[in-house]
């Protein structure tokens, strides 16, 4: 049952994933299409603290951070233990990819947070 | 090898056992191919949170970081990473129709001459990766030739 809540939760969070990261591509590599902006000022430090202090950016980056890093993480698991392991390697392999997940999502989030509080004209 | 109580699945392969299939048949290329952009895509997905945390360094350090990356190496690494992303989502697509049991026909007899679902299912691989590819052309036009 709980592995396939895990597996259910990788596919589920497929269409988060389709639509944000598609949406990120598109301010990055469309920019002038969709934003008015060149393609090299979108990656400006302004423009970036610029988009940063909207509420949906904060939001959106977030809510993709952990859509892909769970998908992302999860589906790696899947690949190390398919190798042949004791279950406590296993478990070992679970929790290390649970703190690196835990990790880099929390730290994702502060980067995220510092632009969005980042002081206007500082 | 070793028999004693092991996992749920006992892959007594190792790593061949990723790589190992008696018969390599289209959708066994895809698979490889699945798994190797699932990889690159969540170790580029970790760098990339670490590396856009240089912003927290400022004006300086963050420009100094895209300069960097406008050369024509990460031009081509970062095409790479737009094409590993394409197929792994158009790919991913197919998997899911495939694992929700959409578009697999009805299940037959096993009558001479066989057809499997896979090779019912095969027609709709075929324009996913089509038009996989067309969108990894198209996409490198605009990369390149802005
Ligand atoms: C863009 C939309 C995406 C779609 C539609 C998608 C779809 C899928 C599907 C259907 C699977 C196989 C699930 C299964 O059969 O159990 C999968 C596996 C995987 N995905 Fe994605 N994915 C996407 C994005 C990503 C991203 C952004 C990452 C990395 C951060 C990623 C990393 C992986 C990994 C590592 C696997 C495991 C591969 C394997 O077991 O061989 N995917 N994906
Ligand atoms: C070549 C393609 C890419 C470029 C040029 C790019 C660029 C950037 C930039 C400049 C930022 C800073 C935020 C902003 O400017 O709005 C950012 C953040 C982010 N990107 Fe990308 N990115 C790319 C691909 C990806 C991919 C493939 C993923 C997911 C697998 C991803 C996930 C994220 C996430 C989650 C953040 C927020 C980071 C955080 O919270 O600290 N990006 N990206
Ligand atoms: C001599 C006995 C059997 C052999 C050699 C055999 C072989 C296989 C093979 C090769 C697959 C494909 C595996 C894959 O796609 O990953 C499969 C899938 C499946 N088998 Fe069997 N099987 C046998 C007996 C059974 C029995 C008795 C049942 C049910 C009562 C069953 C239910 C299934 C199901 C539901 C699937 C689909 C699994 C999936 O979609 O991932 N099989 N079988």
């Amino acid at each position: 049952m709980r592995e396939t809540r895990l597996w259910s939760w990788h596919l589920l969070v497929i269409p988060i994933i389709i639509v944000l990261l598609g949406l990120h591509f598109a301010i990055m590599h469309y920019a002038p299409v969709f934003y008015g902006v060149s393609v090299e000022e979108a990656r400006n430090f302004e423009t970036m603290i610029e988009r940063g202090k909207s509420v949906s950016q904060l939001v959106l980056y977030i809510l993709l951070l952990a859509a892909a890093l769970y998908h992302g993480l999860y589906g790696l698991r899947g690949i190390i233990r398919e190798l042949p392991m004791t279950p406590a390697l296993g478990k070992i392999v679970d929790i290390t990819v649970i703190c690196v997940g835990l990790f880099i999502f929390a730290f994702g989030t502060y980067v995220t947070w510092w632009t969005f509080s980042y002081p206007v004209g500082g | 090898m070793n028999s004693k109580k092991s996992t749920a699945y006992n892959n007594r392969l190792g790593i061949k056992g990723w790589v190992y299939a008696g018969k390599y048949t289209f959708e066994r290329y895809l698979y490889l191919a699945h798994r190797l952009t699932g990889m690159g895509l969540i170790a580029y997905m970790l760098l990339h949170i670490l590396e856009t945390a240089n912003r927290m360094r400022g004006v300086v350090a963050w420009e100094g970081l895209m300069g960097l990356f406008a050369l024509p190496l990460f031009k081509m690494i970062e095409y790479a990473l737009f094409a590993a992303a394409v197929f792994h989502a158009l790919n991913g697509v197919r998997l899911l129709m495939t694992e929700l049991g959409f578009f697999l026909g009805r299940p037959k007899e096993p009558v001479y001459p066989y057809s499997s679902s896979i090779k019912r299912h095969r027609p709709l691989t075929y324009i996913i990766m089509a038009l996989a590819s067309l969108i990894i052309i198209l996409g490198g036009s605009s990369l390149f030739f802005p």
